[in-house]
């Protein structure tokens, strides 16, 4: 059984009960009092005031695809399988590529799709990448109404366009 | 320890022909006879060793020797001891699943860890007092941990992997546009065949 | 004047049902997602019956094509309120099989960080639970202090709630003096808080009155069940894997264990489990001031592979989280990808001792016996 049966109510104490009960409501009653008055409002105002998140923050992905070697490093890294690259060899008479790094690049990327919707944000692919061209940015506010919008084509033009979005307080 | 342990279960339970795994990396652990599982649990729990707490039950699928291997790892909060017990079973199919004695009555913690065990692996407990299944669905038809284990197609009128989830377009692209091996844009566990059918595309 | 006539019920012929009802899975009071389907008699339950599964997303099956490494997101995400000291567990399980050598900072900041999302799991615990029995102002307060850690580990991390922080051979990013100032300055805020939050819920006699005497675990129950964590001890039993098998190098560190001592009821009521979840913040905060006293200047990741593959073998390894043990039965095969990881989760072992903790106890009573083993869905359905 999990109810164990009280014991029978004295007169003392049942004027003990209530003096507890009073007793015990006013001291929390006072530990809440402070706070109405004594402890400044923490709230942030968002959407006017937007929180600014540290350096490191994990949110939305960006790929500068300029840089990539495609060592396909970040795809095999991938917990999730959300990162599909496609490449293909660069002919031998074609100009010497390099990435800002030095890095030669030997292979033509013709596909580089990440789906943000599939992606946990765990961070393994920005570790592993060899040139540092797949960073996470502090950019937090990327929702879409549809989930093919949530699949970003890093070849396309138009993905410059929030390359350095960043959210940024009032 | 761990000899001392076997020798303990093989004078107590006669038949139960315990014998210490030795192994480099990890820990050992001891194997009895599945017939005789219960009479050793209740050795191992009344006896001087006091195991008196049993912590997981964990199958393990073993397809190329067709066995299924039952981990009872057992632990003593009075001793400070552990101990993986291990019997190993006769793979089945799914008319003919591996039977063996259910301990619920030697440990109540049993009740939940068979059913796991019965949900994931398909290992039939005997005498297990609610035998049903406990995290997939109750009218789940396979056992998700067993290695040749393929998802079911549809549950109820639902789809269970719908194609348009399924980032076909980019996979297949992927595929024909590559000239690298080992490009891991094929899905690791399971493939995906594109619908035959365009029905299936309508679902939201 | 109505004359009252003897009818021809009386008690023996009256036929009474038990009614069933269902605590669904959308409940404001079951932690999750958890169905419960209770047969009550008027308003005294007579069975409980849990229904799991809702939040089955299968992680055992994931692992098996998954590397070392990318296992530890799945990890985070099952008992989301402890993510730390559950990715720490499977880091050790797997350093135990390669015999990786941590370095002393990370050894460290490792405990440091464990006991800290601790710390903010019985806060969370303290919130939900006075919230559960109607209390809405400690649920805020809570959260405030919870705010401290959760920015700590954002700067840490990169995330507040599933870090992938604690890696094979150390942690990801190291802590610089700056964040260690700042947490130094800002422990005896959290002491005066911690004590300000029993002295408004613990002590408060609807408080007691609530929890005290309800549900009681007794030491045999808790064994045969194979209870762990704050609610083995809360019946009073001097359990703790820090101190009985000591890892990641807890042994150096001098701290109390907590038991249930029946203080406003029995035995092993839901107010013992309160109070050693209230009474353990305390004793981390004595861990991580002498983790603070102690850091030491090195690196934080020691030397691993890049392609993980542990020997053939098996092995078990169990660490105290907040909400109890979690172990990880991994076995390998020499590959790069587990063979079979079995995660023994707390919540899971706990949730089975409900249809025995339930019978005799009023409704709002049996919200309060959910609230105080303190489960965690993800947890229980992996």
């Amino acid at each position: 059984m999990s109810i164990v049966t009280e014991q029978k109510l004295t007169f003392t104490g049942y004027f003990r009960n209530i003096w507890t009960a009073v007793r015990t409501t006013f001291k929390g009653m006072m530990i809440t009092f402070k706070y109405v008055y004594g402890v400044k409002s923490v709230t942030v105002e968002y959407p006017e005031v937007k929180e600014v998140l540290p350096e490191n923050s994990r949110s939305r992905l960006y790929n500068d695809v300029e840089n990539c070697i495609s060592c396909m490093q970040c795809a095999t890294a991938c917990p999730v399988d959300c990162i599909y690259i496609a490449a293909v060899k660069r002919d031998k008479d074609s100009p010497a590529l390099k990435t800002t790094s030095g890095n030669p690049i030997r292979l033509d990327l013709t596909q580089y799709t990440i789906d943000t919707a599939l992606c946990c944000y765990c961070g393994l692919c920005t570790t592993v990448c060899p040139t540092e061209c797949l960073t996470h940015t502090t950019d937090y506010e990327f929702a879409q109404f549809t989930l093919d919008e949530m699949k970003y084509d890093y070849l396309a033009a138009d993905v410059r366009a929030w390359r350095t979005r960043v959210v940024k307080g009032a | 320890m761990h000899s001392t342990w076997a020798s303990y279960i093989n004078e107590k339970v006669s038949g139960a022909s315990a014998v210490v795994n030795e192994v480099e990396a990890g820990d050992q652990s001891i194997t009895v006879d599945p017939t005789h599982l219960k009479a050793v649990c209740e050795a191992l729990k009344n006896g001087e060793h006091e195991f008196n707490v049993l912590q997981v039950v964990s199958g393990v699928d073993y397809p190329e020797e067709q066995i299924i291997e039952v981990n009872y790892i057992l632990a003593s909060f009075t001793k400070n001891t552990e101990l993986i017990l291990k019997v190993r079973l006769p793979r089945g199919d799914e008319n003919n699943l591996p039977k063996v004695d259910s301990v619920v009555s030697v440990w109540k913690a049993a009740n939940f860890q068979e059913r796991e065990t019965y949900d994931m692996l398909g290992v039939e407990f005997v005498g297990h007092p609610d035998f049903r299944r406990i995290l997939c669905p109750e009218d789940w038809t396979g056992f998700p941990l067993r290695k040749d284990y393929v998802v079911q197609e549809k549950y109820l009128d639902m789809v269970v992997n719908p194609v348009h989830k399924m980032n076909i377009g980019e996979r297949e692209f992927g595929a024909k546009h590559t000239h690298i091996k080992g490009a891991s844009t094929s899905v690791k566990n399971y493939t995906v065949e594109a619908p035959a059918t365009s029905e299936d595309t309508s679902l939201n | 004047m109505i004359k009252m006539e003897k009818t021809s019920f009386d008690q023996e012929k009256l036929k009474t049902e038990l009614l069933t009802i269902n605590m669904g899975p959308q409940h404001p009071a079951t932690h999750g997602v958890l169905r419960v389907e209770i047969k009550t008699d008027s308003e005294i339950v007579a069975e409980a019956t849990p229904y799991l599964g809702y939040l089955h997303r299968c992680m055992e099956k994931h692992t098996e094509h998954l590397d070392y490494r990318g296992v530890i997101p799945f990890c985070d995400r099952m008992d989301y309120l402890a993510a730390m000291n559950a990715e720490l567990g499977w880091v050790l399980t797997v350093e135990k099989m390669l015999g990786t050598e941590v370095p002393e900072r990370a050894q460290t900041l490792r405990i440091m960080i464990a006991e800290l999302q601790r710390i903010a799991s019985h806060l969370m615990f303290f919130g939900t639970y006075a919230i559960d029995l109607g209390a809405f102002s400690p649920f805020l307060y809570a959260f405030q202090d919870r705010e401290f850690i959760l920015r700590l580990f954002e700067e840490l991390s990169g995330a507040r709630l599933l870090y992938n922080y604690i890696w094979l051979g150390g942690v990801w990013n190291d802590i610089n003096d700056e964040q260690l100032s700042r947490l130094e300055n800002w422990l005896p805020e959290l002491e005066e808080n911690i004590k300000k939050y029993h002295a408004l819920v613990g002590e408060n006699k609807i408080f007691i009155g609530r929890t005290a005497n309800v549900s009681i675990v007794s030491k045999e129950m808790a064994f045969d069940y194979g209870a762990t964590g704050p609610v083995l001890r809360g019946s009073g039993v001097d359990w703790d894997l820090r101190k009985k098998r000591p890892y990641a190098g807890y042994e150096k560190y001098d701290f109390d264990v907590i038991k249930g001592e029946g203080l406003k009821g029995t035995l092993g009521d839901c107010w013992d489990r309160y109070y050693v979840r209230m009474m353990e913040m305390h004793e981390s905060i004595k861990i991580i001031k002498q983790c603070l006293a102690g850091i030491e200047e090195g690196p934080v990741m020691g030397k691993v592979s890049k392609i993980v593959k542990p020997p053939k073998g098996e092995i078990y390894l169990r660490t105290e989280c907040p909400r109890g043990e979690l172990g990880y039965h991994l076995v390998s095969d020499g590959t790069k990808n587990p063979y079979r990881v079995k995660v023994k989760s707390s919540c899971f072992t706990h949730t089975s001792m409900l249809p025995d903790m339930a019978p005799g106890l009023m409704i709002a009573d049996f919200v309060a016996a959910i609230g105080s083993i303190d489960i965690v869905l993800g947890e229980v359905d992996r």
